[in-house]
């Protein structure tokens, strides 16, 4: 059974080499895929490393403590991506503004030229 | 342009403006979505009560030909790609208001409902020096187009909002009649919403130090097309809007920069 999650991981990792290789992953978006993917690994070679943590936490069902820190990831994640979407928009619309100035200030150019 | 006015005293009269006696560089800014239908008696209005100004037409991403209605009746226009909203076109306006220096950028939306021979209402209080931003209300005096009852009863909830947080009093928040000095344009054209900016503009103005006069005006129903804000959109638009006052009082406001 370990043994499959190890190999899990490394393919996770494998592909997101490949996303970054392939430049359809930028780098700055890629370091907290390669963080999680790393953690996993560690954790599939290691799952005592989890029983030891819940444990110390006072948490009784070790991998409820999985599904915990799981779960504030994908939370974390979508966040940062909010993030960048709002930045995104707001790139999106000084451009269209820009294009269109841009665009006025040729058509009174050729304009006046002819 | 000769026999210039005397614009410190506030005497900006329709008659002054009709002939062309103004020193200032005046920007009226049309957006249009989809106005092939009233542009065109939009901009001719416009030309007849304020000659000397430019009019800048924004079409925002329109399906029909307001951009070729527009450029027939001799206004600029600036045709956006794709469409923004009225907030992300009136920007654009300003934008443009910005980079060429005009004085006073002024709204008039594209459907007709803002009259061009009360130009000089909304201009005096700003050419004169008393306000920053100045905004044509339908609701001073209570006379022409006063919007339907459920929209009233919104409009004056926000305008209670608005006023305390503004600690002055302002009764038509949701006007598109206005018109704006440097130093409002100064403001405009970095930071404004881009949907259902008017209400949220107020406040951004008040807050950037900046002083706002509300002028009466009468309004007409619009001519054509269909407001951006219909029935269903309603409830959405007070609580869209209402947020976006509450963001507002969070948000940082960076001082004016005047350009010289």
């Amino acid at each position: 059974m370990q043994a499959l999650w190890i190999i899990t991981s490394v393919a996770f990792l494998i592909v997101l080499i490949m996303l970054i290789n392939r430049r359809l992953l930028r780098e700055q978006y890629s370091m907290l895929w390669l963080l999680f993917g790393v953690v996993m690994l560690i954790l599939s070679v290691r799952p005592q490393i989890i029983d030891s943590l819940a444990d110390s936490i006072g948490i009784d069902y070790a991998p409820a403590l999985l599904f915990l820190v799981g779960i504030l990831f994908c939370v974390a994640l979508i966040l940062h991506l909010t993030v960048i979407v709002s930045k995104l928009s707001e790139k999106v619309i000084r451009l269209t503004q820009e294009l269109g100035i841009l665009h006025h200030e040729l058509h009174e150019r050729k304009r006046s030229e002819s | 342009m000769n026999a210039v006015i005397s614009e410190k005293d506030g005497a900006v009269t329709g008659e002054s403006l009709r002939s062309g006696n103004t020193s200032s560089k005046i920007l009226i800014i049309i957006p249009a979505y989809n106005e092939e239908h009233s542009i065109s008696r939009v901009i001719d209005d416009v030309k007849t009560h304020c000659p000397s100004a430019h009019i800048l037409v924004i079409n925002d991403g329109s399906k029909d030909r307001t951009k070729e209605v527009a450029e027939a009746n001799g206004a600029y226009v600036i045709t956006l790609p794709t469409n923004l909203g009225i907030g992300g076109a009136m920007q654009t306006g300003y934008r443009y208001a910005y980079r060429y220096g005009y004085d006073v950028a002024v709204q008039v939306d594209g459907d007709g409902q803002h009259k061009a021979e009360q130009l000089h209402l909304i201009l005096s209080p700003v050419l004169s020096g008393k306000a920053d931003l100045a905004i044509g209300s339908r609701f001073i005096e209570q006379t022409g187009f006063q919007s339907s009852a459920t929209r009233r009863i919104g409009i004056k909830i926000l305008s209670t909002i608005v006023s305390a947080m503004t600690r002055k009093k302002v009764l038509d928040v949701t006007s598109g009649f206005r018109a704006a000095n440097k130093r409002a344009i100064s403001v405009f054209q970095s930071d404004y919403a881009t949907d259902y900016p008017e209400v949220d503009s107020i406040v951004l103005v008040n807050r950037s130090g900046l002083r706002t006069s509300e002028v009466a005006v009468t309004m007409e129903a619009r001519t054509g097309g269909t407001s951006s804000i219909n029935a269903m959109r309603s409830v959405y638009y007070m609580i869209k809007v209402t947020l976006a006052l509450f963001i507002r009082s969070l948000k940082q406001t960076k001082p004016v920069e005047v350009q010289s």
